[in-house]
């Protein structure tokens, strides 16, 4: 799983070359992961000033404003991807725009868990 | 008899841990399995060599009980049907690459080069790496390499299965990266194994006031890697630097456990065959074209060492030839410690007032140093007031009992101040 962060306001601010920097950044990213593993699902999210977080406090299920973690840099997207080992990720994960930060996660399979 | 094969062991342990390790990780890659199954090997042959005499092959006899005691294992857990997590390897690339490669050397000594790449990846804490890297390639123990870093050898124990659990889980590869990343994670591998040497010399208490044995193993880790890549400058700069330094080991504690300062030092206690290794390694063509900023760091700091070892006097140093050395470094390190050092040469090649000058907005929070500094260049000065104060200073912030010690000394040492 590579998670996407990015510093709020950087996208609506960018100009249409920048954004298009962005696009063949992610372009380059996708065509390494085809090349060498594959891609299973992507999504950009929306701002995290849209997010909501639920926390059980007390048996009680309540809902907050905002994300889970306060930073300067918040989750903007994912791409959930298949590629042989770390350092094919890295080598993918450096090709994505470069005002990113990029945290890479592996995905585990839990056992005695099936999925309905 | 018994003497022999104890002597057999532990020379075979020494040199052969990091390819025996490797062989198996290459094999079976089980990082969770291989380092017990080579333990419970070399158990076994301290047990067995002494009365049936250490084997022909000692390397071969220990591969062969690990390989059985890894299988063992491997049955046991099938049994219960339990999967493993396998370490990833380029082993397909390799199975292509079999064929075109004639010697069979060259398979193992990649095998070591993967193993070294694999316990130094950046993706690993800096600590915990070097701490792997000692334990997987030189099979230095954990009660060691606690000493070595001055921590508790669980949290050595606790580091080093961290790591092992990040390398399988995140997919960590057991593999040589591409031509064009090598050279990049070679310089990770140097900074580690500096790390793991700077951590020998880090001033302990007591006994362990300097574990310079131990900063010794560093320097086994830079020469594998040395040798499996002779044409990587940064490797082969730090190698000439830390021989550098550790020739000195044995002038820097005096008898009585204090630390004695470079200028104070007996020179016919530096060791002269790690100082010409190094002078020789100075000379290597790789260090003569254009380098990293890595390898050009540790090229100059290790021609301020040789400086300081070609000396045959403290006062036959050639200080202004230091400073110019401490000019470029700045350059290529700014950093207030640098800066400190430079200010230390300054005065010793144009006096104290010149120290003084230098020394000045230089600030490490935390650390009694640019204090301590100050105090010695003032005492050289003639403001024994000023020097009194500062050596105040370096007192109240310094956390090294034995350097208080040594500052508190320093103060007492100075000249009485004439009434106005």
């Amino acid at each position: 799983m590579i998670l996407v962060a990015y510093e709020p306001g950087h996208w609506e601010s960018a100009s249409e070359a920048v954004k298009q920097e962005y696009f063949a950044a992610h372009h380059a990213f996708e065509e390494y992961v085809d090349a060498h593993g594959r891609r299973i699902s992507s999504a950009p999210l929306a701002g995290a000033d849209t997010a909501t977080t639920i926390r059980h406090v007390d048996g009680a299920a309540t809902v907050t404003d905002g994300p889970f973690v306060e930073s300067v840099e918040q989750v903007g997207g994912y791409y959930d991807i298949e590629l042989p080992d770390l350092d094919s990720a890295i080598a993918a994960g450096c090709l994505l725009p470069s005002s990113y930060a990029v945290e890479l996660r592996p995905a585990v399979t839990i056992e005695g868990y099936e999925s309905m | 008899m018994t003497e022999t094969a104890g002597a057999v062991l532990e020379g075979v342990v020494r040199e052969e841990w990091g390819r025996l390790t490797s062989l198996l990780l290459a094999q079976y890659r089980r990082l969770d399995l291989v380092e017990d199954a080579l333990g419970d090997a070399v158990e076994a042959a301290a047990r067995r060599w002494p009365s049936s005499g250490p084997p022909d092959k000692p390397a071969a006899w220990l591969l062969t009980t690990a390989r059985r005691r890894v299988l063992d294992r491997v049955r046991a857990e099938s049994m219960a049907h339990r999967k493993a997590a396998l370490l990833v390897t380029d082993a397909s690339q390799r199975q292509e690459g079999l064929g075109a490669m004639a010697d069979p050397g060259d398979l193992v000594e990649d095998d070591l080069l993967r193993l070294v790449l694999m316990c130094t990846h950046p993706a690993l804490a800096p600590e915990a790496a070097s701490a792997l890297a000692l334990r997987l390639v030189l099979g230095v123990s954990t009660h060691d390499i606690a000493r070595l870093f001055l921590v508790t050898e669980p949290t050595v124990a606790a580091r080093i299965t961290r790591a092992k659990k990040k390398i399988v889980t995140a997919g960590i590869p057991f593999a040589v990266p591409a031509a064009d990343v090598l050279p990049q994670r070679l310089e990770t591998v140097a900074q580690t194994a500096y790390l793991a040497f700077t951590a020998g010399y880090a001033p302990g208490s007591g006994s362990d006031l300097l574990r310079a044995d131990l900063a010794g193993e560093a320097i086994r880790l830079v020469r594998v890697v040395v040798a499996l890549c002779p044409g990587e400058p940064a490797p082969v700069a730090l190698l000439a630097l830390m021989l550098l330094q550790h020739s000195r080991r044995d002038a820097r504690v005096g008898d009585d456990g204090r630390l004695i300062l470079l200028a104070d030092q007996d020179r016919r206690r530096w060791r002269r065959d790690g100082i010409d290794e190094a002078l020789a390694r100075l000379t290597d063509p790789v260090l003569m074209r254009p380098v990293s900023p890595l390898a050009a760091s540790y090229i100059v700091q290790a021609r301020i060492a040789a400086e300081h070892a070609t000396a045959a006097s403290p006062e036959e140093t050639r200080w202004d030839r230091i400073v110019g050395q401490y000019d470029l470094l700045l350059r290529l390190v700014p950093s207030p410690s640098i800066r400190l050092a430079r200010a230390v040469a300054v005065a010793e090649a144009s006096g104290p007032e010149s120290g003084l000058v230098a020394l000045d907005g230089i600030e490490i929070p935390g650390s009694h140093r640019v204090a301590a500094v100050r105090a010695e260049l003032l005492f050289r000065y003639g403001d024994i007031a000023a020097a009194k104060a500062a050596y105040d200073d370096a007192i109240a912030v310094c956390r090294n009992d034995t350097e208080r010690a040594h500052l508190l000394e320093r103060q007492k040492a100075l000249p009485r101040v004439s009434p106005p």
